[in-house]
């Protein structure tokens, strides 16, 4: 049952969540267009589904894990580093933290394009630089959460600071670790500017060849790589779901 | 030792030197510099100038972990991931004591501070305030420290509750023979627990000795109302020279000392009342039935070994 109040939630989820996904399930069935338009009303097939096969699965997961470790950790290492601060010089270095992100990916994509070769590398640091933020954010807002007084307490119990840490820091900080690293490998699959501007064909994503194949006008063939990189996305927060609970 | 923040002085030229097993109360008001003091102890603060010594070390220096100081913090500051169990053993991790050993001392301090077996593998979140007290207690005794530093352990509980555990608090640091620094602004509490007992007034020791000696042999008037009610009278009053303190229970019906109730509080077992008389005021603590009311007259009269005259700086 649908209570009333919850009525325009509802409404929301489904014209921007549900109704997108079933069209975009619709259009993986359709044969290609053929030059005629964006894809062949009328027709059912499995032919995009089954040429899944050769898109790069195994690259871009392996990509996105790469990505969400790098980001987990630098956000970790960052989140620490925001945490230490006054609230004055927290906000500051929040803002800093964001502001790439007010200029748009592209805009930072064109400038790591000046500082770092092309290459898988290249494309993982803008990776990074894109999700690093969010990181940051789920990792600190859970140690900003950590009672001030437990790391003296931990001390005087007489804990190294690498012992309060790894014992008391670490496991309360949990949650928001499993949120970054979640949030960033959701990134990470989806990545696609970054191995468009700084990497080449050879480093294809799922996202690089959906991009390619809605420009060429094969919007089923798309939508189907589209479907897999959902149930991807979806497989990777079941994987790792049991582990950010409370 | 001295300590301050910029130019404000929180502590001016502390010395406190508290002998080994003995139960040491300081009290004073919020702002006093008694937490100050504590954490200069714990290691939690840098004093600017001075030294601290536990049990003859130099620890100066050495950071918190290397103090061997227990401290048990005003609201506990529980480890909210780890149980009660958890919480006690996390010293004896830190220490790297063996398994079997940090489980039965564990036990055992968890019995000393009478917390249930069924409590024991519950989380802070599960426990009563006074059972998160015992846990704290237990978790800052059981390395055996040099020292227990008690901020204001008893404040966030019930007047009932905080009455029972002041006992067990007095209980346990006997039977351990722990030298314990308690630091309160309840002179219950510090008369209950202490067997030395140190008055702090903006960010000085005033006065340091047993409760009694401090209670009736105050040096100064702010010690002598930091420590509970009392009539500061001009000393000709009693043919003595400077200004002189009676505790309002001194006072004994017929005397010298006439006037009339100005007002009365009732505290239930006793009323505290104010009598006026000729150029000087007094509170009279009294049981006697009837209960005086306001515009009785009455005359008063104290035994002269309950006279206390400051002494003249």
């Amino acid at each position: 049952m649908i209570r009333l109040a919850s009525a325009p939630a509802v409404a929301l989820a489904v014209g921007v969540a549900l109704a997108p996904l079933v069209f975009l399930l619709r259009v993986s069935l359709y044969e290609s267009g053929g030059g005629r338009g964006f894809y062949a009303p009328g027709t059912v097939t499995f032919d995009h589904y089954a040429a899944l096969v050769h898109a790069p699965v195994a690259f871009t997961v392996g990509f996105a894990l790469v990505v969400a470790v790098l980001a987990t950790l630098f956000g970790f290492g960052l989140a620490l580093f925001l945490d230490s601060l006054t609230s004055r010089r927290q906000l500051l270095a929040l803002g800093m933290l964001l502001a790439p992100k007010l200029a748009g990916a592209l805009t930072a994509a064109f400038g790591l394009q000046r500082l770092l070769p092309h290459g898988t590398l290249a494309a993982l640091l803008a990776e990074v630089t894109f999700v690093l933020p969010y990181a940051v954010l789920a990792i600190f807002l859970r140690l900003r959460g950590i009672p001030a007084d437990l790391i003296p307490a931990a001390r005087g119990l007489g804990a190294t600071p690498w012992h309060a840490f790894r014992r008391i820091t670490l496991p309360l900080a949990a949650p928001g670790v499993v949120l970054a690293f979640q949030l960033s490998l959701a990134w990470g699959l989806g990545a696609f500017v970054g191995p468009l501007f700084l990497a080449g064909p050879a480093q294809a994503t799922l996202g690089t060849q959906i991009h390619a194949h809605v420009a060429e006008l094969r919007w089923p063939v798309a939508a189907a790589e589209g479907v897999l990189l959902l149930a991807l996305t979806a497989a990777a927060f079941a994987v790792t779901r049991t582990r950010g609970r409370e | 030792m001295t300590f301050g923040y910029d130019a404000t002085p929180v502590l001016r030229a502390v010395n406190l030197v508290v002998p080994a097993g003995v139960f040491v109360t300081l009290l004073g008001p919020s702002g006093c510099g008694k937490t100050t003091l504590l954490k200069l102890i714990g290691g939690y603060l840098a004093a600017d100038s001075g030294t601290v010594h536990l049990r003859g070390r130099d620890m100066t220096t050495a950071p918190p972990e290397r103090r061997n100081v227990g401290f048990v913090f005003q609201n506990y500051a529980l480890f909210p991931h780890l149980t009660a169990r958890g919480n006690v053993s996390f010293p004896l991790e830190a220490r790297g004591v063996a398994k079997s050993e940090t489980r039965d001392r564990t036990d055992a301090m968890l019995d000393r501070v009478r917390l249930s077996p069924a409590e024991r593998d519950r989380f802070p979140r599960e426990l009563s305030g006074g059972q998160q007290q015992r846990v704290a207690l237990a978790r800052a005794l059981v390395f055996e420290p040099a020292v227990l530093l008690l901020d204001e352990p008893l404040a966030n509980l019930d007047r009932a509750l905080r009455e029972e555990l002041r006992g067990e608090l007095r209980r346990v640091q006997r039977e351990t023979g722990v030298t314990t620094i308690l630091v309160t602004h309840d002179q219950d509490e510090a008369f209950a627990v202490s067997d030395l007992l140190g008055v702090m007034l903006n960010g000085r020791i005033e006065q340091f000795g047993p409760p009694r000696e401090v209670y009736d042999r105050p040096n100064s008037e702010a010690v002598a109302r930091t420590l509970g009610d009392a009539n500061v009278l001009p000393g000709e009053l009693f043919g003595m020279k400077g200004k002189v303190m009676i505790r309002p229970e001194s006072l004994r019906p017929g005397g010298p000392l006439s006037g009339r109730i100005t007002g009365v509080r009732f505290h239930g077992s006793d009323v505290l009342a104010d009598m006026t008389g000729d150029g000087f005021c007094l509170s009279w603590r009294t049981r006697t039935r009837p209960r005086p009311v306001v515009g009785d007259a009455v005359s008063l009269g104290v035994d002269p070994a309950d006279v206390w005259e400051f002494p003249t700086s």
